[in-house]
């Protein structure tokens, strides 16, 4: 990751001799030798962004000339010469003002590998984001071709550039957004915005079906990459709980459920079942309690599941909405109807078999479409969640919960006999069935899309509030990581050896350090628990920078050896 | 006073804020000034303490000047604005076209290396000849703190070891190397390595081991921290050897094998040399007995303990020491075989050597590596006995005997041998007592040494550098970006060890796509770990941090290659 620490420009003095150029820092009364990209960079290092020097340099200098001349000058502040680091200002932003939020479009090539539901959520969640929020994509035109037109919401900030010029998006990304927002699955490209440092990413993943295979890794990367200020956003809060299952850190994972469009409701389950057994050609569906099973299983598992579940519950007309087995599950049981929407057309007609609905069934699982289930809910219909953890706080109050059992393997398992009782027993009519219909039709109210958008801008907003982690100072001499020779057992380990105190320390505790400099917390975790060994805890600087004795000395005071010893671990242990 | 008229450093006069200032280019520091004092300086090149007084009493009071005068004179104290020394043209001479080498050996005056005679140290005495020899191939250039010019070639200039590190790019761009002289306890050089603007730095590694292991650690805080374009020399292939158990890339260590001066060394009339020896000394036994040669200084850890039991063993041979004193066997009832020769000036040695009829080198000391007298006393034609132990064997090669010693895998007290006495005497009275091999030796030993000789080693000297500023140009930057993140579970039991992956990115920090295709890699921890560690520290800081995490050391031996092959391949 990019160095986070920010520097601002000390009292100096450029000046040339002899065709040669330096600096003066007056506070340090150091005289530095720099070349002529670096001249410029000074020139412009208090006024300008990065951005802005490059830009203007680069005409004239090669992209990696300027970088490294930035970086060089940077890494002099680092040691404490010509520049200082700067103490991070947490900007009021105005609060009428709507954040300019860059959303890069790789993910419109992902298309064809997404459901309909998934790419309708997406557009819609745009359309409605763009109420709050300015919202602006980059593209690269060629120079013979047109500048791409602004579609939609979405703003095209075309970046005229150079066939020479290999500078990807995230370097444009990094100039006057507030935020970014990936929508990106595969996160083929994605990633690389996460080196810029200081703006607030929102990174929403969606629990596709289709995607299932490579989803928990796509999870585990996102959560790799995020920063304090970063927000990785899922769509039903059985999401975040596998993860926290998992042992990864949620602090930065957000619950926000894709919002609902309301049609008007028919306010007639028995014309709706109607046209439904219609529509199917299926008689059932007006004979026979309707039970609809939103799923999300693994396609093979799955259509097992539902075949073993039609023939136990034979009373029951089943409608199943699954984005995978509509296509590929040719002879589902009698009782059996597979649906999904795919087109504009066929979405249109899936609120006629939501309301048709008695009850619908889901697994709390990756795969589940959360909408298509609130969306039910809406036309108030009670829930059955099958869950492995707790009643998904989405519809709590909405229905019952029966404990299943998944893995990440996409095995799903639920005592049948048991969902069936529940199931039938729900399906008489009471007091509670009533209660909790009348509460799924409110509660799935709250799911507009355009609160979802505001729960996005939100992410944002508190993102840009997040200060940016400041790195403890690192000493003038970094430490060596060498060998070290034990004369009194004849052994070789390894060490690190501080110049300044002239003693060895513990080479974990300094690994961790070196490690913080670039990496999150998250990550050092990882190294650590990777070698099984405890990440050393930092309580404060005074317990690993102690007070050194010089080597000679540790040999021959008594104090020192034990100093010496409580300062490092053995290996062997 | 102050004595001006003064050369001035290259200076660059400026104000700021109001505030004048003068940039000190030759030592890199920039001096606050007062409005009097930045006046004076103008006049300090061509007028007098009295005159620039004179000059500029109409505009200024006298405590003022005075004032500044003081300040000056701390200033100069501090080595700033006024050249030391004599005037080198901008002290950084570039009066020559040849290549310029920098000598840092911080403690050691300059000109004891030109005036051998004053150094008793082997080490020492190798470094002069070396050094001496280096003016064939390069001006040399002695850090210190004046400029003087010592002879052709070989100057004094005024940097300290403070200005090092702000001077840097001034010496990248004057000097092709810096040589310098490993000593146990210095931190300055550490610095140094930091900065990629230094030119190769070259650092003379004398003494493998000793000191409690101090030695060896302190060497092994060099290896980790130096550049990729730094290296060791090691005065034979043993040390190199000795390394190679201690450290993952031997290749640091240069072998650079001293030399001896084989036209003052060399054959004489053996009778003759007995004979003036022995009147030297008053004892004509020397004349007529079958002599032994130890020159040394006479120490238990250079073997004299050995040595004085070889006498008691062998009382039909005359036993020679030469040495600078006796040192405390002076107060022992020596053997009355043992005859001390008194020391003897360099010119005087081969004389000395060429009075031997065998030499016995019997150093038992964790600092020897080499053995310069060994090398000495063959080009005299004296066929040598050394015990079995570090890198003397190696320059006896096959034209002396060897010795069998106790060797100890740890020094104790310096101690690293024990050169076993009665193999020691079994091996002189073989040699003694066969002429036709004791010829054949003596000739074999004399062209082997004539092949060592101080001119190869400085050459080598060159030829070394020469290869470093090579790898200073195949150095490559580290722009990969990695993170660290929890894995998948999978199914696979085994896989199942692996909770964590590391993740490489195809963008490197410009955001320049340095691999093919997608942006994510998954790495395996250890191979991103080193990534990360590789961006500010060296290789074998990362060798030292996978040896302690790594069980396995070929694993992780091949997990560094494998990264240091994806950066240069990338960079």
């Amino acid at each position: 990751m990019l160095s986070r620490t920010h520097y601002r420009l000390k009292q100096h003095h450029k000046f040339e001799q002899d065709d040669q150029k330096y600096v003066a820092d007056l506070e340090t009364g150091d005289v530095i030798q720099i070349n002529d990209v670096e001249w410029e960079i000074l020139s412009r290092y208090e006024s300008q962004t990065h951005h802005q020097i490059v830009e203007e340099l680069k005409e004239k200098y090669k992209l990696t000339v300027i970088f490294d001349g930035i970086q060089r000058l940077e890494r002099l502040g680092k040691q404490g010469s010509l520049l200082r680091p700067a103490v991070e200002v947490i900007e009021q932003r105005d609060a009428d003002q709507k954040p300019k939020l860059l959303v890069p479009f790789h993910f419109t090539r992902e298309k064809t590998s997404l459901d309909y539901t998934m790419n309708l959520n997406r557009y819609q969640s745009l359309t409605h984001l763009a109420e709050f929020a300015e919202l602006e994509t980059l593209a690269f035109p060629d120079e013979e071709k047109e500048d791409v037109q602004d579609f939609d919401q979405v703003r095209v900030r075309n970046i005229s550039s150079a066939k020479s010029d290999t500078l990807m998006s995230p370097w444009y990304a990094m100039d006057g957004y507030d935020g970014i927002l990936l929508l990106s699955q595969f996160l083929t490209d994605d990633l690389s915005y996460y080196q810029i440092p200081n703006v607030p990413i929102v990174h929403c993943i969606e629990g596709d079906q289709r995607l299932q295979h490579v989803l928990l890794r796509t999870l585990l990367t996102v959560c790799a990459f995020q920063g304090s200020k970063d927000t990785l956003v899922v769509k039903a809060s059985w999401m975040k709980a596998w993860l926290a299952e998992l042992g990864v850190s949620v602090e930065n994972v957000q619950v926000i459920p894709d919002g609902i469009d309301i049609v008007e409701s028919i306010d007639d389950k028995a014309l709706a079942k109607q046209h439904t057994a219609a529509i199917f050609d299926k008689s059932m569906f007006v004979e026979k309690p309707v039970v609809g099973l939103i799923s999300g299983f693994e396609p093979n598992r799955g259509a097992a599941w539902i075949s073993e579940f039609a023939r136990a519950n034979p009373h029951l007309a089943i409608f199943v909405y699954d984005a995978m087995l509509e296509k590929n599950y040719r002879h589902p049981p009698e009782n059996v109807v597979i649906f999904s929407a795919d087109d504009e057309e066929t979405r249109a007609i899936l609120p006629i078999f939501l309301q048709a609905l008695d009850l619908v069934c889901f697994p709390a699982m990756p795969g589940t479409p959360l909408s298509v289930v609130l969306e039910a809910m809406a036309y108030g219909v009670s829930c059955l969640v099958m869950t492995k953890y707790e009643m998904p706080p989405e519809v709590a109050g909405a229905g019952v919960a029966v404990a299943a059992e998944w893995d990440n393997f996409g095995n799903f398992h639920i005592p049948m006999a048991k969902l069936s009782e529940t199931i039938s027993k729900w399906l008489q009519p009471s007091d509670a069935r009533v209660q909790c219909e009348d509460f799924a039709k409110e509660v799935a109210q709250r799911y507009t899309r355009k609160n979802a958008a505001q729960a996005l801008v939100q992410a944002f907003v508190a993102g840009g509030l997040v200060p940016t982690q400041q790195r403890t100072e690192r000493t003038l001499f970094p430490p060596i990581f060498c060998h070290r020779y034990e004369p009194d057992k004849g052994t070789l380990r390894s060490s690190v050896y501080r110049l300044g105190t002239s003693r060895y320390d513990r080479l974990e505790t300094t690994l961790a350090e070196v490690l913080a400099e670039r990496h999150t917390p998250t990550e050092v975790e990882s190294v650590f628990k990777h070698f099984r060994r405890d990440r050393p805890t930092l309580t404060d600087d005074t317990t690993y920078a102690g007070n050194g004795f010089p080597d000679s000395d540790v040999k021959t005071n008594p104090a020192g050896q034990e100093h010496q010893q409580k300062g490092e671990t053995i290996y062997e242990a | 006073m102050l004595g001006f008229p003064k050369i001035l450093h290259q200076l660059h006069l400026f104000e700021e804020e109001g505030v004048p200032y003068a940039a000190d280019l030759d030592k890199a520091r920039v001096v606050e000034l007062s409005a009097v004092m930045t006046d004076i300086l103008k006049l300090a090149e061509t007028q007098t303490d009295d005159a620039i007084v004179e000059t500029l009493s109409a505009s200024y009071e006298e405590d003022d000047i005075s004032e500044a005068f003081e300040r000056f004179a701390e200033l100069e104290r501090e080595g700033l604005l006024f050249n030391r020394g004599e005037d080198l043209e901008r002290s950084l001479a570039t009066e020559s076209k040849w290549r310029k080498l920098l000598v840092i050996i911080p403690g050691i005056d300059v000109d004891s290396f030109f005036d051998i005679e004053t150094l008793s140290a082997g080490t020492n005495m190798a470094l002069a000849h070396m050094i001496t020899h280096l003016t064939k191939y390069a001006d040399l250039h002695f850090a210190s703190s004046r400029n003087r010019k010592i002879t052709d070639g070989v100057y004094e200039v005024d940097i300290g070891i403070r200005d090092l590190v702000r001077l840097r790019s001034k010496i990248g761009e004057t000097y092709y190397g810096i040589l310098t002289l490993h000593q146990e306890r210095e931190q300055w050089l550490f610095p140094l390595y930091r900065y990629p603007e230094f030119p190769p730095i070259l650092v003379q590694n004398h003494a493998p081991r000793g000191h409690g292991g101090q030695a060896i650690n302190s060497m092994l805080r060099h290896y980790a921290a130096m550049r990729d374009c730094d290296g060791f020399t090691a005065p034979s292939d043993y040390v190199r050897d000795f390394y190679a158990d201690y450290v993952w890339d031997p290749s640091f260590f240069n072998t650079l094998p001293n030399g001896v001066d084989s036209t003052l060394f060399k054959p004489m009339d053996k009778a003759a040399a007995k004979r003036e020896v022995a009147e030297g000394v008053g004892d004509d036994r020397i004349e007529v007995v079958p002599t032994i040669g130890y020159l040394s200084r006479v120490q238990s850890e250079k073997g004299a303990s050995v040595y004085l039991k070889l006498a008691e063993l062998n009382p039909h041979l005359i036993f020679l020491i030469a040495g600078p004193n006796m040192g405390r066997y002076a107060s022992r009832k020596l053997p009355d075989n043992l005859v001390y020769v008194g020391f003897h000036p360099r010119e005087k040695l081969p004389l000395i050597y060429n009075a031997f009829d065998v030499y016995c080198f019997m150093s038992m000391s964790g600092e020897e590596t080499f053995g310069l007298t060994v090398l000495e006393a063959m080009a005299c034609g004296i066929p040598p006995i050394v015990p079995n132990f570090d890198g003397v064997p190696s320059v006896v090669g096959d034209t002396g005997l060897i010795a069998d010693a106790e060797n100890f895998d740890q020094d104790i007290a310096t101690f690293v041998s024990y050169p076993c006495p009665v193999d020691f005497s079994r091996k002189i009275n073989l040699l003694l007592g066969n002429d036709e091999m004791y010829q054949e030796l003596s000739q074999m030993a004399r062209e082997r040494a004539v092949l060592f000789t101080w001119d190869k080693t400085a050459s080598r000297i060159v030829r070394i550098f020469e290869e470093l500023h090579q790898k200073r140009k195949l150095a490559n930057p580290n722009r990969l970006l990695n993170v660290f993140a929890p894995t998948q579970p999978s199914e696979d039991d085994e896989q199942q060890e692996l909770k964590y992956r590391s993740i490489v990115l195809s963008m490197n920090a410009h955001y320049e796509r340095c691999l093919m295709r997608d942006a994510v890699y998954p790495l395996r921890v250890e191979e991103g770990l080193v990534l990360s560690i590789l961006k500010e520290h060296t290789t074998r800081e990362a060798e030292a941090i996978l040896a302690a995490l790594i069980p396995d050391e070929t694993q992780a031996r091949t997990t560094l290659k494998r990264v240091q092959g994806l950066i240069d391949g990338t960079a």
